[in-house]
């Protein structure tokens, strides 16, 4: 009897640790999950954490077993590891980061299984298979434009707009399977695709579909023989043509480059304005003072600028998908407007607003460093403002000591501007003279680092007042005509430093010879 | 080669050369492997500190007469002696034109962006105003730490932090939210040893409290992005969302014994 009491303590005790270690595991994924997940997907997985209020897309209701990145077929669930690519690379455009370097692995494994948990969907038995997408094909100018002709005829642009840019037909009426707005991809910045920036990627999100979202899979029609698979790789690979071939690099200054002899660009249409880049600059929603704005259509800018001594042209150009206001978004609006975390504006979502852009610069230029408070500057230090609004064809000069405290010159205008609406894109070009006569402008003094920021509006987004996107400040520059002193001092400074060391030399030798 | 390491020349110019090293890739890729914030050194601060070992090694050298001597005899034969003619001609090429090309570099037009120097952590004031009332900082600590449940205090903070902060801050506190590219500077990353580790509550209630605008000017308040809470959140969310910023980044704030130990 003792012996066997005594063998069944051991193999009780044997039995701790392994319990323990099955245990942790499972728990590893709970507590992991509540720390780091749950304020935005919620405690039960239902995607309704207290932080989903504040974002559009919503977070992923786990409950449902929709993912949308995936290599399985759409209506398929995921692989472990495609649920552990999204943990690691996170989904860019939303507010889901990369938690690559922010988790242990073996936290990652343990979220993975514990993110099952949350579906009665997912079976103990069955692996989830991938379907097999073949290699990338080589892309040519001849695959992009049958990726064209392919983008054409199997309807993209029905959303996505006829040059990608998310403003097809149908775009303003797309909501995802909970019923929020869903915004049709703008196709032109890769590095804002939830499921990765290569054309690998974007075929994959062909092929499978984003489940859950409008985004539908083409695979049935591959299989189906509507269209073949180089056919699919092609229209990946149109796809990602539209976008820059390197993801924009944030440089601090736009470069107004001199054009001697010539006028400035006073219209969007002008050629030249095709030999310059332009500088990306990123915009995100004016989140420091009330009312709050998390959901920003403008997500970044395009500027460039060119001046020839007397005048500048500055072009801003964005994404847009209509010119607001316009009836056939206005479902889309109001969804939005009740949509979106915290209600701190009241009703000033609600009523037609057109789009807006204002450039701001400070209204003296400034000594030193010091700059006026990037956010329509302050009592000290006032901000000259340039505003344009898409239902009127000017633009006003203003200026603004804080915000909230905007005011428009009624005279003395110095200021001309063109907007052109078109394939989902604003572009606007503001002209003014250097030098103006009214002291309340900036005067723009070539070489001089000054300081440049943008606000923009999406009126049928339910963006106005202090509901839109921002930058913080960058720099104009405007380039200088070579000064002379280039020419003079260099050789100047060659020739001192070798008459020096002629006399030196001279007056060693000389010295020496004495010396014998 | 161990001759001309000894000779005083050679001396100088491995001083100099190990100077400009330092100053040059030290200063600025030193401290990061420590995980300390740090910057490229200005050229022409790097020009300061080379001038300044310059006059340290003439100083050596002019110290001793025969190291003088020693130093200056190969500069001397290069100058006089008739089989060094190449090396004098060579020199009278070399050297103009280095002259020519730091001329041209000062004079030519730039357009980079003017550097900005950021205090990241500037002297906090001895008080502030809070919302009418004047609170020290000095000695001040965390309220909450001493009443209540912690539980409920980092629950309550997680709640307003991922409300309001986590945009830019980030979900994992590494200073990279979603609009975190929007901001330059960009916002603080709560997990860096640099930050919220070395301070104490009261600095952090204060940045909180007081935001970008109520930076000193040497903490550049004009581009921060950073706004100020005391108009969104009262004095105990403040506290409470630091008790979770402290707890989820799994740091301990620097207490007011170890500020006085220094």
């Amino acid at each position: 009897m003792d012996t066997i009491r005594i063998m069944l303590l051991v193999l009780t005790v044997m039995t701790i640790p392994l319990r323990l270690d099955a245990l942790q595991e499972d728990d590893l994924g709970k507590v992991t999950y509540d720390r780091w997940c749950s304020e935005c997907h919620g405690v039960d997985g239902s995607g309704n954490g207290s932080a989903a209020g504040f974002m559009l897309p919503r977070p992923r209701n786990f409950t449902l077993a929709q993912y949308q990145i995936r290599t399985t077929a759409s209506g398929d669930l995921p692989t472990d590891q495609n649920m552990l690519d999204a943990i690691n690379n996170g989904a860019p455009g939303t507010a889901m980061p990369a938690w690559d370097d922010l988790l242990s692995e073996p936290e990652k494994q343990a979220l993975v299984q514990y993110l099952k948990t949350f579906s009665r969907f997912f079976p103990d038995d069955e692996v989830p298979q991938s379907l097999d997408f073949g290699g990338s094909t080589r892309t040519s100018e001849e695959v992009v434009a049958e990726g064209r002709r392919q983008y054409e005829a199997i309807e993209c642009w029905k959303c996505h707009g006829d040059q990608g840019r998310g403003d097809g037909e149908s775009s303003p009426t797309l909501v995802d399977d909970t019923g929020f707005p869903a915004a049709a991809a703008d196709l032109t910045e890769n590095w804002f695709f939830n499921g990765g920036d290569d054309v690998e990627d974007i075929y994959r999100a062909i092929r499978t579909g984003l489940d859950g979202t409008p985004m539908p899979n083409f695979s049935d029609v591959l299989d189906a023989g509507v269209i073949t698979e180089e056919e699919l790789w092609a229209v990946a690979h149109y796809v990602r043509s539209l976008s820059p071939e390197e993801v924009p690099g944030i440089s601090e200054v736009v470069q107004a480059r001199l054009i001697e002899d010539l006028d400035v660009p006073r219209s969007v249409a002008d050629e030249i304005w095709n030999e310059t880049e332009g500088v990306y600059i990123p915009l995100v929603g004016q989140i420091i003072v009330q009312p709050r704005w998390f959901n920003p259509r403008v997500d970044g800018v395009w500027v460039k600028a060119f001046h020839n001594g007397e005048d500048i042209s500055v072009m801003v150009r964005w994404s847009d998908p209509n010119n607001s206001p316009d009836q056939a978004w206005s479902d889309w609006k109001s969804q939005v407007v009740t949509t979106m975390e915290p209600k701190e504006g009241g009703d000033t979502g609600i009523g037609a607003s057109p789009d807006q852009l204002v450039v701001q610069f400070p209204m003296q230029m400034p000594e030193g460093m010091e700059r006026p408070y990037f956010l329509k500057g302050d009592s000290r230090r006032p901000v000259y403002l340039w505003e344009w609004k898409s239902d009127r064809q000017t633009a006003l000069e203003g200026e603004a000591r804080g915000v909230g405290t905007e005011s428009f010159q009624a005279e003395g205008q110095d200021l001309s501007v063109e907007g052109v609406h078109k394939d989902g894109q604003w572009q606007v070009v503001f002209t003014r003279p250097l030098l103006t006569e009214d002291e309340n402008d900036l005067d723009f003094i070539t070489g001089e680092a000054i300081p440049m920021s943008f606000f923009a509006w999406d009126g049928d987004n339910g963006e106005s007042g202090n509901q839109g996107a921002l930058s913080s400040w960058y720099f104009l520059m405007l380039e200088e005509a070579t000064p002379t002193a280039v020419y003079v001092a260099p050789p100047l400074a060659m020739l001192l430093a070798g008459a020096l060391g002629l006399l030196m030399v001279r007056n060693a030798q000389k010295r020496e010879k004495e010396n014998i | 080669m161990s001759k001309h390491l000894r000779h005083p020349l050679g001396r100088a110019v491995l001083v100099l050369l190990g100077a400009y090293v330092l100053i040059e890739f030290g200063i600025a890729y030193l401290p990061p492997l420590f995980g300390i914030p740090s910057g490229p050194v200005p050229d022409t601060v790097l020009f300061q500190y080379l001038g300044t070992v310059v006059v340290g090694i003439l100083i050596w050298v002019s110290d001793n007469e025969t190291r003088w001597s020693e130093f200056k005899a190969p500069l001397h034969k290069v100058m006089v002696e008739p089989e060094k003619k190449r090396a004098r001609l060579a020199l009278a090429v070399i050297i103009p034109a280095l002259v020519g090309l730091m001329t041209f570099n000062q004079v030519k037009p730039s357009m980079a962006a003017p550097a900005t120097l950021r205090s990241i952590h500037p002297a906090p004031p001895g008080q502030i105003d809070f919302k009418g009332e004047t609170m020290e900082l000095a000695g001040l600590e965390n309220p909450l730490r001493a009443t209540g449940s912690m539980e409920e205090h980092y629950e309550s903070g997680r709640e307003i932090y991922v409300k309001n902060c986590m945009a830019c801050h980030g979900d994992g506190l590494a200073g990279r939210g979603h609009y975190a590219l929007g901001f330059n500077p960009g916002p603080a990353s709560f997990q860096d040893v640099g930050t919220i580790a070395q301070l104490t509550e009261s600095y952090v209630f204060w940045r909180v409290a007081k935001g970008g605008p109520g930076l000193p000017n040497e903490g550049a308040p004009w581009n921060s992005a950073m706004p100020s809470w005391e108009d969104f959140l009262t004095e105990e969310e403040i506290w409470s969302v630091i008790i979770f910023m402290y707890e989820q980044a799994g740091h301990e704030p620097r207490t007011w014994e170890e500020e006085g130990e220094h």
